[in-house]
């Protein structure tokens, strides 16, 4: 059925008429269920995989679990939470990672994308390689590869800045620079990811958008600010949702890089609820950690969104 | 505590086609478990003659021990295929924690268990491992180094059979300290080894010994360990109760702070057997290894080089007189509770550990240090070894390990000890906090993650 005909028939406030050829055959009740049926086994395992798991850590949560012995806690693996200084400690590091890194990052993508759309860059096609090649490169693969460039001792970082003078820095192993490390390596992945969504959505700007508002006098950087930013706005609020949630259940990298440490310095939430769950076994204290989180990523999501809707 | 242990039979039947603990609620990373196996059932396997195939779980040098074992053992069990893997070590605690919360799904029939968690295995996963005494472990029950039975057992019932046991060893780079005037048997007490140290950083430039001051490793507290277990100490008493703020544990990291305030310590990221560590060892950067007996044999294919320039002493005491020697780590061969072959399981591990030709055949290719008493009669272990100068090394580690040694209680909350006591030296180390102030935080940390008492 086309688009058309379904809006004529909605327009006439009755259900949309049957296409000529298609008569109803005999069995409907089986043919209604046909789609069900063919969605049935993706159905199946969703439950089973997404689902369950959803629920029953939820569940879980409710327990004081030792390993599989477990004891009815109720509330009490979250009122653990409040009084936890780890989770606390460990919510501070992503939250200041989260404030930091992710506008940094998406301040450089917004400048990236618009230089990769400018029509005075050659060779366009290579520099959007070269910037979006790190998001195809394996999360442990490129943790590793960073850890080694930050090594204090053997390093290449600390080796260039040797060569012009500067001091070695203890990238992974001081509890400042460690944080730098893993907003570098971050930046490092993700900002061609978001440059590439932003270059699509420019170039779906019209030209003549630009050139109205150069007759008009406009210089580029008020048609930056009156053209190409609001054309890229569904675009920017995309990116701050999906960074925003990444960043609250970033794990690899800092896992890979320092451990968590120096001192729980880069400790995050998803690091901290792998440690309580496969380190410690505490799956029920484990399962609140991660209820918690689904939490601060559902304000945040219902936050952004509705500041989104405001604005329109 | 009132606990019990989950897995009825409504839930486990659906719960077996799920598989283990899942990152779920949007990807949160929110945990589901799964339920588990009763265990504790009869013996699997049949009886008599064992047959059928077993699958062993280790890692690296001891996955190829095990596999070159397979001929000799088919010669005497024909009937039995065994299938070794490596794994990977610290990938094996993973694989073997996620097939444990799935109630043992997907487990191999022998797992090769380091002593960090073994505890945590037997105690938090009832059934998760056989009990060996069923079939007939218990009369090893001398056979091994004295207070490695208690480690593997509980009660009448046996969840493992000893394999390494790690002393430790001091490994002095002799021709460092010579160059400084010091002769390494003169090393009595660790107030000794600061002196000496200071002499051969001056005459060198060489630091003692490598710390991860950072922990970027889970192991990285590894000399705090060593410190507290020569005075009789560990992370926990006998009863179980944290002692993190115990006199012992003040005077272990007073020590390495003094260390380090001297600059004794280099930091070096990684502990023994990983790169930073090893390449520190290999490059001449410390002039001491205060590691386990395994590292004896690792060293020799380490650094080449250096052959002829180690020396072997026993640990110095903490205080005048007191213990030379600590077993600061063992493995274990476990039979999952869930195998379906549990006699073939044993009678491998059986004919690997307590059999001295087996160990002694371990020792010879890879230097991992049996802990079966009688293998030490082997003349292997008493032959003069010229990478370390022709002194007969394996001797002083048979000697510290016939010794009666303090039993050494992990607990299965060693984990969350470990890190606190990592972070703690760290706060030490890098921002230069008091010793007993973060122990002390560390205790009370430990004991609000635990439900555990302070002694």
């Amino acid at each position: 059925m086309s688009l058309a005909v379904r809006e004529r028939a909605k327009e006439r406030g009755k259900r949309p008429a049957r296409p000529a050829g298609t008569a109803r055959r005999t069995g409907g009740g089986t043919a209604r269920l046909a789609p069900y049926l063919f969605i049935l086994p993706a159905l199946a395992l969703f439950a089973a995989f997404r689902l369950y798991p959803i629920g029953w850590s939820f569940v879980l949560s409710l327990y004081h679990t030792e390993g599989m012995t477990q004891t009815w806690t109720g509330l009490g693996n979250y009122q653990r939470l409040i009084h936890d200084p780890l989770f606390w400690k460990a919510l501070g590091n992503t939250g200041l990672i989260l404030v930091v890194q992710v506008p940094v990052m998406l301040c450089l993508a917004l400048g990236l994308s618009v230089a990769l759309n400018s029509a005075l860059l050659r060779w366009k096609p290579l520099f959007r390689l070269g910037f979006f090649l790190p998001v195809v490169t394996g999360l442990v693969t490129y943790g590793l590869m960073m850890g080694a460039l930050l090594n204090q001792d053997s390093g290449a970082v600390n080796w260039l800045l040797s060569l012009v003078g500067l001091p070695e820095v203890h990238w992974l192993t001081d509890p400042f620079w460690a944080k730098v490390s893993v907003m570098l390596a971050l930046t490092w992945h993700y900002t061609g990811y978001n440059a590439v969504i932003y270059l699509a959505r420019l170039q779906g700007i019209p030209d003549e958008h630009y050139e109205a508002a150069a007759v008009d006098g406009a210089g580029a950087w008020r048609r930056f600010w009156h053209i190409t930013l609001p054309g890229l706005r569904p675009a920017l609020l995309l990116t701050v949702v999906l960074s925003t949630i990444g960043t609250l259940q970033l794990f690899d990298e800092p896992f890979i890089m320092t451990g968590g440490g120096p001192d729980n310095a880069t400790t995050t939430i998803g690091v901290y609820l792998y440690q309580t769950g496969f380190r410690y076994f505490d799956f029920g204290y484990a399962s609140a950690i991660g209820y918690a989180l689904v939490l601060i990523i559902s304000v945040f999501g219902l936050i952004q969104v509705k500041l989104a809707k405001e604005e329109d | 505590m009132g606990g019990r242990v989950v897995g009825g039979p409504s839930r486990r039947g659906f719960l077996r086609g799920l598989g283990a603990a899942a990152l779920a609620a949007g990807g949160a990373g929110t945990l589901a478990a799964c339920g588990g196996s009763s265990g504790g059932g009869a013996v699997t396997g049949g009886s008599g003659e064992p047959s059928g195939s077993i699958t062993v779980w280790s890692w690296k040098n001891p996955a190829a021990e095990l596999r070159a074992l397979i001929p000799a053992f088919n010669a005497v069990h024909p009937k039995v295929q065994v299938n070794v893997q490596d794994i990977g070590n610290p990938a094996i605690w993973d694989k073997i924690t996620i097939a444990m919360e799935a109630g043992g799904q997907g487990l191999a029939d022998l797992l090769h268990i380091g002593v960090d968690y073994l505890p945590s295995y037997i105690e938090k996963f009832p059934g998760g491992l056989a009990d060996l005494s069923q079939l007939g472990a218990n009369q090893y029950s001398s056979a091994f180094a004295p207070g490695l039975w208690q480690t593997v057992s509980r009660g009448s019932k046996v969840y493992a059979l000893p394999w390494e046991a790690n002393a430790a060893g001091f490994f002095v780079r002799a021709d460092l300290f010579k160059k400084a005037g010091v002769d390494p048997s003169s090393l009595l007490t660790w107030d000794d080894v600061i002196v000496a140290g200071k002499k051969v950083k001056a005459a060198t430039g060489t630091a003692l010994f490598a710390v991860d001051k950072s922990a970027s490793q889970a192991d990285s507290a590894n000399l705090f360990q060593l410190l507290m277990q020569l005075q009789g100490a560990f992370y926990f008493n006998l009863d179980g109760k944290i002692t993190l703020n115990s006199p012992e544990a003040v005077r272990a990291l007073t020590l390495i702070k003094e260390m380090d305030d001297a600059g004794l310590l280099a930091d070096v990221q990684g502990s023994p057997g990983t790169t930073g560590y090893d390449t520190a060892v290999k490059s001449g950067k410390v002039a001491v290894c205060p590691d386990p007996a395994w590292y004896g044999g690792y060293l020799e294919a380490l650094a080449p080089d250096l052959k002829g320039d180690w020396q072997l002493i026993l640990p110095p005491a903490v205080t005048p007189g007191g213990s030379r020697s600590a077993i600061v780590n063992s493995t274990h061969l476990a039979v999952s509770g869930t195998s379906k072959n549990q006699r073939a399981a044993f009678a491998f591990a059986e004919f690997a550990l307590t059999r001295p030709d087996s160990q002694v055949s371990i020792f010879k290719a890879k230097g991992i240090f049996p802990a079966l008493l009688k293998a030490y009669d082997d003349p292997v272990f008493h032959q003069s070894d010229p990478y370390f100068g022709g002194q007969k090394y394996a001797e002083v580690f048979v000697e510290e390990l016939s010794k009666p040694s303090t039993p050494t209680n992990y607990t299965s909350d060693y984990a969350r000890a470990l890190k606190a006591v990592d972070d703690a030296q760290t706060k030490v180390l890098l921002q230069g906090a008091a010793p007993a102030a973060v122990l002390k935080a560390a205790a009370s940390q430990l004991a609000q993650q635990t439900r555990r008492s302070q002694a």
